[in-house]
């Protein structure tokens, strides 16, 4: 399979996000595994910096299109600069992050070029020369094999953390070329108007050693109080999934997962959370995972050292009492 | 304005999945459905933008009979009318041969902006919507968090959500597809009134050829990726379960714990007094 792999990488504030180290450090593998080129790609204004060090630390050639239209991230913009890439370069796949910016442009980018987008990826196979990704369904209780289908380039990203393993290889051939993209103001229908940093409160769970943690599971308001109650007697920090915070249950800086905190406590215990990719990787890199569930299916249990499959309210209220008698 | 809220039936969290014989759907005979969640949350927000600005919100579903329970409930909470797809050809299709199913639906309905979720539970391909505006030729936003059209109905100024706790605030040009993100609303619950009223407006049923679309088009063949096959993901680390009544379970748990070492520094409850101090309000 001769060809190239594009890898498109993001960055914010001067650094590249942590997601598209781990993207380059998979494709790397993948362009060996198949006998293909590798070259990142970086659309921004003014990051000749970063395009150096992220070829010099990675060893590959960089493509930069920099523009001052490219200030703040547009749709139409990175639609636009990536068709022509795509042109340019004929790429056998386009590699990305699953992100927040992933979602907003790729479908769009591939519908464009009349091919398929395939999101969210956590694993891959090349079985009989084709290659495959996996990517889950049904709230992460079963994979879906997925191949390439049609003509290239094929546009896939991969799920954060999933393919940390792949670690960045220097290799021996650094280069930074730029490339000239025209942006007609018209086309750029989104205008970004101001990027804002919410309340982060005065909850800052990176640092709790243990944390407890409640999700749709506790089923009200009220009958949360039951977590409280076991982070209380542990001495231990308050976590929620989603559907705790969309209910209102507990205040948003509560939020574990991928729009919300990350963390590595030493002591995880999930409570009726089911274990959606997105607050799997706020923390699945915890010391010790206690999960308690009473769906012996969830995903949460992949992920935990110790599991309790039942009732979080008959659970709970047992570690409460049992934890007071340790603390005495 | 005239507002679309497009709703998927899924099957409830909860549910304990069987894999079909061709090994590329599930077994559907023992689940039950429910609106998917985000889903929810755009239809809210597409009554909201109706009670401030005047104008008709349509709910449009796809697929079999069983969606109609989904289309019903969209109905009893406020839309006004509805669309059904339904086909035995949808049967497998992509977020691409759904998006241009929909688009196919509402090329002469002069919608002024279309609400989706952010993304399905059950495929999560999370782009019908932005394949859509595409499609279409319209602008789109994805994963917002607040909404607010202009008054005379020309922009929509929106939120949206990015990661660790970042926020952007973008203007978009109407028409537009807007992904809705959980947690943007409270949405409310169907009242009786409303589910009375539902039984009298109107669901028109489109099947793929009054869509004018062709069996090539749709389900697998139509599709732009290949799904080839499901299965249960292997579990990657080993999980010990601890049997028992639920006291004995927890029992052991809190032995376990402690051999480990995991309590061997108690943190003291002023040393946790930051992450607990707003903890209830």
């Amino acid at each position: 399979m001769p060809g190239k792999i594009l890898v498109l990488a993001e960055h914010r504030a001067g650094k590249l996000k942590s997601i598209s180290w781990e993207v380059i450090g998979f494709g790397q593998k993948l362009a060996e595994q198949l006998q293909q080129e590798l070259k990142v790609v970086l659309i921004g204004k003014a990051i000749e910096c970063l395009a150096d060090e992220v070829s010099r630390k990675c060893g590959q050639k960089v493509l930069t299109i920099i523009s001052d239209r490219c200030e703040a991230y547009t749709p139409e913009a990175h639609c636009q600069i990536l068709s022509q890439v795509a042109q340019q370069e004929s790429p056998f796949l386009f590699l990305m992050g699953h992100t927040y910016q992933a979602v907003d442009f790729a479908p769009k980018l591939a519908t464009m070029l009349g091919r398929g987008f395939i999101p969210n990826c956590v694993d891959y196979q090349i079985e009989a020369g084709r290659l495959q990704f996996v990517r889950q369904v049904f709230n992460g209780k079963i994979n879906l094999q997925v191949g390439l289908k049609g003509e290239p380039p094929y546009f896939v990203s991969l799920q954060q953390g999933a393919f940390n393993a792949y670690e960045v290889q220097s290799r021996q051939s650094p280069r930074v070329v730029n490339l000239t993209v025209p942006l007609p103001e018209e086309m750029l229908k989104r205008k970004v108007l101001e990027i804002v940093q919410a309340a982060q409160g005065k909850v800052d769970l990176s640092q709790a050693e243990i944390i407890v943690a409640g999700g749709r599971g506790l089923a009200s308001k009220e009958k949360f109080q039951i977590i409280l109650d076991l982070a209380h007697t542990l001495g231990a920090a308050v976590g929620a999934s989603r559907p705790v915070t969309d209910g209102g249950w507990l205040p948003k800086e509560h939020q574990i997962g991928s729009s919300g905190q990350t963390v590595t406590p030493k002591l995880y215990i999930a409570c009726g959370i089911s274990g959606a990719i997105q607050h799997l990787v706020g923390m699945m890199n915890s010391s010790c995972i206690v999960a308690i569930n009473k769906d012996p299916n969830a995903p949460i249990f992949s992920v935990a050292d110790y599991g309790i499959v039942g009732d979080v309210f008959k659970v709970v209220p047992v570690l409460i009492e049992l934890a007071k008698e340790i603390r005495k | 304005m005239r507002i679309l809220a497009c709703l998927k039936q899924v099957p409830e969290k909860d549910s304990r999945y069987k894999i079909d014989d061709t090994a590329t759907g599930i077994r559907e005979e023992d689940l039950v459905f429910e609106t998917n969640e985000s889903d929810v949350y755009a239809l809210e927000e597409a009554l909201r933008l109706k009670e401030k600005l005047g104008g008709e919100v349509v709910v449009l579903s796809l697929g079999e009979e069983r969606v109609l329970k989904t289309i019903k409930s969209g109905l009893a909470m406020g839309a006004d009318s509805a669309l059904h797809l339904t086909d035995p050809a949808f049967r497998g299709s992509d977020a691409f041969v759904i998006a241009t199913s929909i688009a196919r639906a509402i090329s002469d309905q002069n919608f002024d902006v279309i609400f989706t979720g952010v993304q399905s539970e059950d495929m999560a391909f999370a782009q019908t919507g932005t394949i859509l505006a595409q499609l279409l030729g319209w602008s789109h936003a994805t994963i917002v968090m607040e909404v607010n059209v202009s008054e005379d109905g020309k922009n929509a100024r929106v939120k949206r959500e990015l990661e660790s706790n970042l926020f952007e605030v973008v203007e978009i040009p109407l028409p537009a597809v807007l992904t809705i993100q959980s947690g943007i609303n409270q949405p409310r619950y169907a009242t009786l009134k409303g589910i009375m009223q539902a039984k009298k407006k109107g669901i028109r049923t489109l099947s793929a050829q009054d869509l004018g679309l062709k069996n090539s088009q749709l389900g697998s063949m139509g599709s732009v990726v290949d799904h080839q096959k499901m299965f249960f993901p292997e579990k990657k680390k080993k999980t010990v379960i601890l049997e028992g009544t639920p006291e004995e379970a927890a029992r052991t748990l809190m032995e376990r714990l402690h051999k480990e070492r995991c309590f061997s520094r108690w943190p003291s409850a002023e040393r946790n007094s930051l992450c607990l101090a707003r903890f209830w309000f």
